[in-house]
């Protein structure tokens, strides 16, 4: 446990130190965010109301999931893959620990600051140009930073399982790629899930990835509420754990497999 | 009791073979062609408790692959293996708690930390009591000098520097076995000798086995008592580097200086290598001639101002091993 917070502060203050990174994130995020609210305004046109979700509520999904890309790594996160290839890999394997909560501390350091410092940031910039939605009630507002937890953890052992891959095969990159397009369309970032048809939301209901991100954006918006909130964060609870002990028995099979490349 | 027990011990690779041409490229996306070698093949040997031994070999010999199996890094194809009396692959955290290694290509530091927290870092991971990480850290930061560069970053430090944290790092937990995987390549001679020390002095105090490969035979003339040789994933040798040098380092050289130039200084029983002026190399079998018979003939017939005889270097002995391949039989 006292590893595990070490190693979150080491990467805390690792990521601080990256502020052109941070920067340069920070301004297309935003730029991008006022281009989706712009076309989805668009789109709605006369009507004041889709599926529940309100003009407003639309502005404040695609600020939202603007806001999320840099600490759920909407766009890949190849770290582990990279140190497998790179022979990195075995260092770690040399360590007495645990290389899945290793990870783990890393990503959660990673997450921390750019939460803060491009997600909270961002939706407080977007503030300042639309009116949002925010919560309406008390336990939405407590049952927010749960699903926030919540969505990265299932985010983080999603791409554990993909890096995963590394071990494998040579090159695993277009792997990912697939699996983080899976996670873009089915957990909502591209379109709030209740604007697809019926059958394409019960196929995203099938899978994790509704619950990185779409959880979080209807609590926010407000159209999440009562006995459909408390069971989304359960179904959000039963995924993280399932997906945990996949991480770990897949991440076994893994180093058992491992042929460390070169020298 | 050994530490190490390792018996008929291999590994195979699987390497995919390649098809020639175009036609070949479109049959290897449908099939693959594999073919195995054997990169560790049946190798038997025993290290005690408190051992120093200098495991070598040419490039792609197996070195490596074999440091690997016993730090828990690969699995091996067949053969009983056993470190610390239990099978590295299969409880790897308690076996990689006990060992050490040092891999001289890479860094087992973090990248972007200053030395000093890497090792912090490290004291967390191997749970060492707050009062033995300072009392170790502070004997090797003395011994290896580290103090100048602590609060650098790892990627700012030279390569010397970087080896002796690397080695402080892979030492601070206690160890009871170190496996150096070329810890002195691309070092000069200062630093060489500096790491040289160290490990010798940790092996002598602490009673740390050490296993140690390398390419600098200097390395090994100056801290191995034994030696164990493989190549092509076969143990070719291993006893004492006395032995070694007995059984094959049977040539000696004798360079003789003469008084004036002769143009021709050939004597036999000895084979004349080098003739430069006054200056003259002979190199004989130890089992066939003494040096003082050879000084006989040769100053029967010319005159010597002065001569020097020379034991071929553990180098030439164990290049010749090599080469020819003396010890397949």
């Amino acid at each position: 446990m006292r590893l595990f917070f070490e190693l979150t502060k080491q990467s805390i203050r690792r990521h601080l130190t990256y502020r052109a990174a941070t920067l340069a994130g920070l301004v297309t995020n935003f730029v991008f965010g006022l281009m989706r609210v712009a076309v989805l305004v668009a789109l709605y046109g006369e009507a004041q109301e889709v599926e529940g979700i309100t003009v407003s509520g639309i502005i404040t999904y695609a600020c939202l999931s603007q806001a999320v890309i840099a600490y759920l790594s909407m766009f890949g996160w190849y770290e582990l893959m990279n140190s497998v290839y790179t022979g990195e890999v075995a260092a770690d394997l040399l360590k007495p620990m645990n290389y899945f909560s290793y990870w783990m501390a890393q990503d959660l350091g990673r997450a921390i600051v750019n939460l803060l410092l491009r997600g909270v940031l961002l939706m407080v910039l977007f503030s300042f140009m639309f009116e949002l939605d925010t919560p309406q009630t008390a336990i939405q507002w407590l049952a927010l930073p749960m699903a926030i937890i919540l969505g990265w953890l299932l985010s983080f052992s999603w791409r554990f399982l993909i890096n995963l891959a590394a071990f494998w095969t040579p090159n695993a990159v277009g792997f990912g790629r697939f699996g983080f397009v899976l996670s873009w369309f089915f957990s909502g970032f591209l379109m709030p899930l209740r604007l697809f048809p019926d059958w394409t939301v019960d196929l995203a209901n099938l899978t994790p990835f509704p619950h990185m991100l779409n959880t979080v954006v209807e609590l926010y918006i407000g159209v999440l509420s009562g006995a459909a909130l408390a069971q989304a964060l359960l179904m959000q609870l039963l995924w993280v754990l399932g997906l945990i002990l996949l991480g770990q028995l897949l991440m076994k099979a893994a180093v058992r497999r491992l042929v460390i490349l070169g020298g | 009791m050994n530490i190490i027990n390792v018996h008929q011990l291999h590994k195979q690779f699987k390497v995919s073979k390649h098809r020639r041409g175009m036609w070949g490229a479109v049959r290897n996306l449908v099939s693959q062609d594999y073919q195995l070698v054997e990169a560790v093949d049946h190798i038997d040997f025993q290290i005690g408790p408190g051992e120093l031994v200098g495991y070598l070999g040419p490039n792609g010999a197996g070195k490596s692959t074999t440091i690997k199996m016993l730090a828990g890094l690969l699995v091996p194809t067949g053969g009983i293996l056993e470190v610390n009396g239990r099978v590295p692959w299969r409880e790897r955290q308690a076996h990689v708690a006990e060992i050490g290694a040092v891999f001289g290509q890479r860094t087992t530091l973090w990248w972007d930390l200053p030395v000093i927290e890497s090792l912090a870092l490290l004291k967390h991971i191997y749970k060492i009591p707050e009062a033995r990480f300072q009392h170790n850290l502070a004997e090797f930061t003395d011994m290896l000098a580290l103090a100048p560069f602590l609060n650098t970053p790892v990627r700012s430090l030279s390569l010397g520097q970087r080896m002796r944290a690397d080695i402080c790092a892979a030492l601070l937990h206690e160890p009871k076995i170190l496996f150096l995987d070329e810890p002195t390549i691309g070092l000069d001679v200062v630093a060489k000798e500096r790491i040289r020390q160290f490990i010798k002095q940790v092996n002598q105090a602490r009673g740390v086995t050490v296993i140690l490969t390398t390419h600098d035979l200097q390395d090994v003339e100056k801290l191995c008592e034994r030696v164990m040789i493989i190549d092509r994933g076969r143990l070719l040798f291993d006893g004492q580097l006395k032995s070694l040098r007995d059984r094959f380092g049977g040539r000696r050289e004798m360079i003789v200086d003469f008084t004036e130039s002769y143009p021709d200084v050939a004597v036999e029983g000895a084979q004349l290598i080098a003739h430069d002026g006054v200056r003259a190399t002979y190199q004989f079998e130890r089992d066939e001639l003494t040096a003082s018979t050879l000084i006989g003939r040769i100053s029967s017939r010319y005159r010597i101002r002065d001569l020097t005889v020379r034991e071929t270097e553990i180098e030439e002995t164990i290049r010749r091993i090599y080469e020819k391949g003396l010890l397949e039989s």
